[in-house]
């Protein structure tokens, strides 16, 4: 198999995949209660100008015959019109996405690296006090809720030693690494355990390995069988589990940017959904869902360039 | 698209961003939980926007400091014999791109919250017979019969006066969300829905010397923690709804202020009338008198405001102040109950959640109703949904609040009490003939003491009636920064944005 072909096969993939999510996401909002037209005019409006409202959306119309115009628009790059802010759901999503992106970005530097010295010190010195100290501390940061650790972060460095902005996105890259900072790191210690511990685990079941002991025989030193072989093999699961929490970055940082009041993808979800905002959440879910889609097939290459067994 | 998105949101970390005047110390920045949903005025009622609207456009009246009226786009008006005819004579003032502001511009404001079916709440004008462009800077408004408080209700931030030429050219799609023509102090720098509005100081403003300030910056932030830390930090400087429960220890701290300011609000709850238990009488009644509110007001409110006495907020004008309301006494509550036979009855009580203060008046509804015998069920449910239920009539009892745009009692009384004004008396059911008919002769009663006499009348009936439960009368808890002055909120929840600016 051609990595051409297989490339191509995963993206076809994709369609089924996103096909299946805009009709459950569809499905799901049909089933709430609650009426947007009545939402968007409020107590105060005419039962005739919740018709009119009703009418002009499209609410009026059979579920099927919402979901197709939905989705014939969709796919010529239409994602409709916010029902309570009247502006492009696409125009909304493109100013969001840019403090969810970088706070992902910022997240997966400061994590990825710590997580690979603290897994590696942890696997080659097992059941020495520093294999003891780093798994203590994992669980320590994995145990601590994120907005807890949010709010204290954001009293003792912001508000009494203000070293760091409370709120916003800042401006230019330094401006963001600067408001940003806070946020990623809060992240990070929730994100960094979950990947020190899965490469932990991954170092010592490789390290017993036959392909070790063959490595040995040969006479291969201890540094390049840790570096050609077992951190190879071992780092794959670690990928993989990075990839998910990745994806669940993208749009599981509302806590965080709730509290940071950092207008993300999380904080817009967040608002849509209390706002029956009927066009954002399923712009936003498609979304989600392609770029869930987009960071496994990313994964999914990086481990077949890692590892060409995965190909087959 | 999709892969554009993506590529964008990962590109813009290495790229500047515009730079919004964030930093400038000629602008005043709020946070505040309320969304700024829509920025045409005849298209929400949502708080965000009413606290958005009254920065964008001018009416033909405004309030000073004081709360008086005073002239706003009309320099001067004269009224006819019969009190059915105004004629407003325009000042001299221009929409912030610079084209004049005419009478043909006035008419098509009025004359759109009254037709226009989107329009939310046609009730201000809906006296309106027909408005005249007399001339330029001419414009009449023929009214159906007299209606005294009419010059108070120009004043609505919902009648903010928009330019016909930019609505009719870009359509009111694009003429309100891309940089509208306004026609008060400020214009819109950018608009970032979900995030904030900026705004800049409108050079075409006709109050000369305001605003005093280069801008503002109006910053959505839901999470109350997160405004006060950003207020503390300052990096804000004021914060909406700082919280209840938070006043007194940071009025006590002193690091920043905590006026409590006035507002025309009430908190009551609503009672269905159609339906058994409540729509008999005895019941509502007992269900009044077997309510501590005095109690209530310490624990949730934290006696921040008043119990509220009569079925109107206290400040509006005509509040009858001296009536008692409901005492708590649970003796003739049982005892109506026994009378009515309603022991043992379910009662719904919906509330609209997120809200920590009304789950607490929930909690303490169930106990003490529990004590004369009403057992009670509360259903917590999504703001929308809740409203829905209300308009339908499918419930009991409803936790809530209303505010008044004005201090004048009419609009406030149509809207909370009155059957025939078109939402059944906030969705209650409750319908009194004499109270409708008070409420439209006082609307006509040029003599301001009679016109006391009238409303007050109201207030006693339908008090004693118990068309709604009124709980208390809370004031805005807003905190503000030590290095801003001028900067307040008005009863009718507009900030005083124009007078704003930092101390040196």
């Amino acid at each position: 198999m051609t990595r051409a072909y297989w490339l191509l096969q995963r993206l076809t993939q994709l369609l089924p995949v996103l096909l299946g999510i805009s009709v459950i996401c569809f499905a799901l909002l049909q089933m709430i209660p609650g009426d947007p037209a009545r939402i968007i005019l409020g107590s105060r409006a005419s039962p005739e100008a919740v018709a009119a409202m009703r009418d002009r959306l499209g609410l009026d119309q059979p579920a099927l015959q919402q979901y197709l115009t939905y989705m014939s628009k969709v796919i010529r790059g239409d994602f409709g019109e916010s029902i309570s802010y009247k502006v492009p759901v696409s125009k909304l999503i493109l100013e969001h996405a840019p403090v969810t992106g970088s706070l992902a970005v910022y997240v997966i530097a400061l994590a990825v690296p710590i997580a690979l010295i603290l897994g590696m010190l942890a696997a080659r010195y097992r059941g020495t006090w520093v294999d003891h100290l780093i798994r203590m501390l994992s669980v320590l940061g994995m145990t601590m809720p994120v907005f807890w650790l949010a709010i204290l972060m954001l009293r003792l460095f912001s508000i009494d030693l203000g070293w760091f902005p409370v709120s916003g996105y800042g401006q230019g890259f330094l401006g963001h690494l600067h408001h940003l900072f806070l946020p990623a790191v809060s992240i990070s210690i929730w994100m960094i355990p979950v990947l020190v511990r899965n490469l932990r685990a991954s170092i010592v079941q490789q390290s017993v390995a036959d392909y070790v002991l063959a490595g040995r025989a040969k006479g291969l030193t201890e540094r390049h069988i840790f570096t050609h072989h077992i951190l190879k093999n071992a780092s794959l699961p670690t990928l993989n589990l990075f990839g998910v929490l990745v994806a669940y970055l993208i749009g599981g940082t509302v806590i965080v940017e709730l509290v940071y009041a950092l207008p993300g993808l999380g904080l817009l979800m967040f608002n849509a959904i209390l706002g029956r905002d009927y066009p954002i959440i399923q712009g936003l879910t498609l979304f989600y869902a392609l770029a869930t889609v987009v960071i496994t097939l990313v994964t999914d290459i990086l481990s077949g360039l890692i590892d060409p067994r995965v190909k087959a | 698209m999709f892969l554009a998105l993506m590529l964008t949101s990962i590109g813009t970390i290495a790229s500047a961003d515009e730079s919004p005047p964030g930093s400038r110390p000629d602008i005043i920045r709020i946070a505040s939980g309320s969304r700024t949903l829509t920025l045409d005025p005849t298209r929400s009622w949502n708080s965000g926007d009413i606290e958005t609207f009254g920065q964008l456009y001018s009416r033909l009246f405004r309030r000073d400091q004081a709360g008086n009226l005073q002239p706003g786009l009309a320099e001067r008006w004269e009224m006819s014999a019969d009190a059915r005819t105004y004629t407003f004579h325009l000042r001299d003032a221009r929409f912030s791109d610079g084209t004049p502001i005419t009478a043909d511009d006035v008419r098509f404001t009025l004359l759109r919250m009254r037709d226009d079916p989107e329009a939310l709440y046609s009730e201000p004008v809906s006296g309106v017979v027909d408005v005249v462009a007399v001339d330029q800077r001419t414009v009449r408004v023929m009214l159906a019969e007299p209606n005294v408080p009419f010059l108070d209700t120009l004043e609505v931030c919902f009648l903010g006066i928009t330019s016909r030429a930019d609505v009719e050219n870009r359509g009111p799609g694009k003429a309100f969300t891309e940089h509208p023509v306004t026609s008060g102090p400020y214009r819109v720098r950018e608009w970032k829905p979900g995030d904030r509005l900026v705004l800049e100081a409108n050079p075409y403003y006709w109050r000369e010397g305001f605003p005093r300030n280069g801008g503002a910056e109006l910053i959505e932030v839901i999470d109350a923690n997160t405004r006060i830390a950003m207020l503390l930090a300052g990096e804000v400087d004021a914060i909406r709804q700082l919280g209840w429960s938070r006043a007194e220890s940071f009025r006590a701290q002193g690091k920043v202020s905590v006026p409590l300011e006035p507002a025309n609000l009430i908190w009551l709850i609503l009672l269905n009338h159609a339906q058994p238990p409540f729509d008999d009488l005895r019941v509502r009644q007992a269900a009044a008198l077997a309510l501590d509110r005095q109690a209530m007001a310490r624990v949730v409110l934290r006696n921040l405001g008043r119990v509220a006495n009569t079925t109107m907020p206290a400040s509006l004008d005509h509040h009858l102040a001296d009536f008692p309301g409901w005492p708590y006494d649970l003796e003739r509550a049982r005892q109506l109950m026994a009378e009515a036979g309603a022991a043992g009855h379910e009662v719904v009580i919906n509330i609209a959640a997120p809200s920590p203060q009304m789950e607490l008046i929930g909690l303490i509804l169930q106990a003490q109703w529990a004590d004369i015998g009403l057992k009670t069920r509360i259903v917590k449910m999504d703001q929308g949904q809740e409203v829905q239920r209300l308009m339908d009539g499918d419930y009991n009892a409803s936790i809530n609040w209303w505010y008044n745009e004005n201090p004048d009692p009419d609009l406030a009384l149509r809207w909370a009490v009155c059957g025939s004004c078109g939402n059944r008396a906030y969705y209650t059911n409750y319908s009194n003939k004499e109270v409708d008919r008070l409420i439209a002769e006082a609307a006509r009663e040029p003599d301001p003491a009679l016109r006391r006499v009238l409303y007050q009348r109201v207030q006693r009936i339908s008090t004693e009636e118990v068309a709604q439960i009124p709980l208390f009368y809370p004031p805005w808890v807003n905190a503000y920064s030590h290095a801003i002055e001028g900067l307040g909120m008005t009863p009718a929840l507009q900030w005083t944005l124009e007078n704003a600016r930092h101390l040196r």
